[in-house]
């Protein structure tokens, strides 16, 4: 149990990092407590250890550490194909930003332009853009229209889908029966609707109507 | 880009774990830029200083840091996880250190010494920054840390940098045994003829 200085300070250093086993762990410590020679000797081990641990790390300059990155990225792609890849990685990774903001201002540019009120364009075949025109007859309902010899003139109102949603007979004859043949025949016709510019919009046209007799 | 493609692993800039070390070794194994990228990152500046610790100064640490690096990307296709990654890095590391070491030619090129090794990393807390109060005190420890260094420096090799390992690095006795192929009782022994050289250094005994 009792041994010497030199025995126990063997077994010292293992005891300082609790890697020694139990029963020469008892007897170190057991010998620590009345040895104070050991005890002073343990006591410079830590810290002899202490300074160690408080040496600052050397660390690698960025100028090395960018030298490993390319030295590495060089044995990754040894082959020609992958050294294109990554030239074009590398030359197109700057653009990528600013041309997708590029295409993004456009694309948010645009999306407000055609917000505005009145700047959108709608294709409505045969409009004129940035110009107003009047509601134009594309084709008139096939139906027998007897209207005798005066000339008949109404005044329509087209909407912007092309319909005629109501009329006013300002010149001839409007019996009843005419009155009735004349609702059927523009409620069947079509009407290509008033534009401003290139915007479908209601509008009216005067439309004359003499001696038409159309057959089916 | 390239052949390499990453398997949809993303690491956290420490140490890996277990779990995620199998990861990284398979993505390093499949070439992955990503994966070395990471691994330098990581182990990059423990092993700067490992290597500096064995080696002469930072020119050659540096150069042999580029050789363990190149020694890692050309041998991670036989690392087989028979030990941990780390271990098989040091022992890489401590190997190409040591053979650049006992070789007689020497690099003339120096390396510029970053701004970060004049203010470097204090390893333990808040005791080493304490001491740096005062001008004084800071010039104090600079003092301090040579001497230490210069003692750890003038140690014989085996014994240095089993010392190295274990108060520096933080190694076990079983890691510094798989990273020096030696037995855990070599280790044990070495590292008690090292720590008490250096006690006889610093602390200006003579028994």
């Amino acid at each position: 149990m009792f041994e010497t200085c030199t025995e126990i300070r063997k077994f010292l250093s293992e005891y300082q990092d609790g890697a020694i086993d139990r029963d020469r762990f008892s007897s170190v410590r057991f010998h620590l407590t009345y040895c104070a020679a050991c005890r002073q000797r343990m006591e410079e081990y830590q810290e002899v250890g202490a300074c160690l641990q408080s040496l600052p790390q050397r660390r690698v300059s960025p100028e090395l550490a960018l030298r490993l990155r390319v030295q590495l990225s060089r044995r990754l792609h040894r082959n020609l194909v992958s050294r294109f890849l990554v030239f074009l990685d590398n030359a197109l990774k700057p653009l990528l930003l600013p041309a997708s903001g590029g295409v993004l201002g456009a694309v948010v540019f645009f999306a407000l332009l055609m917000s505005v009120p009145g700047a959108s364009l709608v294709s409505v075949p045969g409009a004129v853009i940035a110009a107003a025109t009047p509601p134009r007859i594309l084709a008139l309902a096939p139906l027998n229209f007897p209207s005798g010899e005066e000339e008949l003139v109404l005044v329509t109102h087209v909407n912007s889908a092309g319909k005629v949603l109501d009329y006013s007979v300002i010149s001839g004859q409007s019996s009843p029966a005419l009155l009735h043949r004349l609702d059927r025949m523009l409620y069947f016709s079509q009407f290509a609707p008033a534009t401003v510019d290139g915007k479908p919009t209601e509008g009216q046209a005067v439309i004359s109507l003499r001696r038409i007799t159309v057959r089916g | 880009m390239g052949g390499a493609r990453t398997v949809g692993v993303t690491f956290g800039r420490a140490v890996p774990a277990v779990g995620e070390e199998a990861a990284l070794v398979a993505e390093l194994q499949a070439g992955s830029e990503e994966a070395f990228a990471y691994l330098l990152g990581v182990y990059q500046h423990p092993i700067f200083d490992l290597v500096s610790h064995i080696v002469e100064g930072p020119a050659d640490a540096a150069d042999v840091l580029q050789d363990v690096f190149l020694k890692i990307y050309r041998g991670v296709g036989n690392f087989h996880g028979e030990s941990s990654l780390k271990t098989w890095i040091y022992r890489i590391a401590v190997h190409e250190a040591l053979n650049h070491r006992r070789g007689f030619l020497r690099r003339l090129r120096r390396e510029p010494v970053s701004l970060d090794a004049m203010h470097p990393n204090p390893r333990s807390g808040p005791a080493a920054q304490n001491c740096l109060d005062t001008p004084y005190a800071a010039a104090e420890q600079a003092e301090r840390q040579e001497i230490v260094r210069n003692a750890l420096a003038s140690l014989p090799q085996p014994f240095r940098t089993v010392v190295v390992l274990r108060e520096i690095e933080g190694l076990t006795y079983e890691e510094i045994a798989e990273v020096l192929g030696t037995a855990t009782g070599t280790v044990k022994s070495r590292l008690m003829r090292g720590r008490e050289l250096l006690r006889r250094k610093l602390c200006g005994y003579r028994d």
